[in-house]
């Protein structure tokens, strides 16, 4: 029965670890209220895009809009704006964090 | 017949590509971007690796046993393919990244050169994948193997720090860690059946 012990331990770890929920990749959270008060994710696209971004990409995450994408700067990020206000809250470049606005 | 077809190798190439042609149906028809088939073709390259790893581990703690032998016979094929959607998620991280200059800006980020060793690890490993090889290094062929292990540990790490987060990486290294350290710290399973 040893034999079992370790595949055993093996299947608990996997199975702990899968039913950790998830957290969205979330770098941070937004605490947005409902959708319905949320401006459109064209809205911030173009706004950005007016600003000198080019967008790849964008979704919902952890309540704000993630976008991935190219800075004025011209660097390849990922960015967190807040839904309600567009406000940028955070920027990084795999996982190297490049601003963070104060309180996320 | 059906046993005959399923015991081919060829059968286990076409299995381990089935994959790639199910995640490549949604880019071919430009429903997704090379940014989304990078966590695909990434997770999969890392599941083989592990697959490959676990046998002979696995050998060691429940002793031989038809299916296992059976995987063991095609461990190389195994190897193969981590190496092939390795390939693959880098080629889509350069379709993605498109250029030479942001590729070099993020190059240090922990969560990238680590992706990138990891690759150069990879190479040698599916170079000496073949008989000749085999023959040619003799026991030299299993020490270069051995690099595989760094190349898991990059892997891991590479995973983490792109995703920012411990989860999925973990799920498919956790039972690799326990089986090859069981394999190490508990005494080898006794020949002797039911001893």
């Amino acid at each position: 029965m040893r034999l079992w012990t370790p595949l055993s331990l093996a299947a608990v770890a996997a199975i702990a670890f899968a039913s950790v929920p998830a957290s969205a990749t979330g770098a941070i959270t937004c605490k947005s209220g409902p959708v319905s008060g949320w401006k459109s994710q064209k809205a911030l696209t173009d706004k950005l895009t007016k600003e000198g971004w080019s967008v790849r990409k964008s979704k919902v995450d952890g309540g704000c809009y993630e976008v991935y994408g190219t800075t004025p700067e011209g660097d390849r990020v990922e960015a967190y704006f807040h839904p309600v206000t567009l406000e940028k809250l955070y920027v990084s470049r795999r996982g190297e964090v490049l601003f963070r606005k104060a309180g996320y | 017949m059906l046993r005959f077809i399923l015991n081919k190798k060829q059968t286990f190439w076409a299995l381990l590509c089935l994959p790639a042609v199910l995640m490549m149906r949604p880019y071919v028809f430009g429903d997704v971007i090379a940014m989304d088939m990078l966590h695909p073709t990434g997770e999969w390259s890392a599941r083989f690796m592990i697959a490959a790893m676990i046998l002979s581990p696995l050998l060691s703690l429940i002793g031989p046993r038809p299916w296992l032998s059976w995987l063991i016979q095609r461990r190389r094929a195994l190897g193969v393919a981590a190496f092939g959607y390795a390939t693959l998620h880098l080629i889509f991280y350069v379709i993605d990244m498109g250029n030479l200059d942001d590729m070099l800006a993020e190059f240090l980020a922990l969560g990238i050169w680590t992706g990138w060793a990891a690759m150069l690890l990879f190479v040698p490993l599916a170079v000496t994948s073949n008989d000749a090889s085999m023959r040619a290094l003799k026991a030299g062929w299993k020490r270069l193997q051995r690099l595989v292990y760094p190349a898991a540990v990059l892997v891991l790490v590479h995973w983490i720090f792109i995703h920012n987060n411990l989860g999925p990486a973990l799920i498919h290294f956790v039972p690799l860690v326990l089986l090859v350290a069981a394999r190490y710290f508990l005494p080898r399973r006794p020949n002797l059946k039911g001893a």
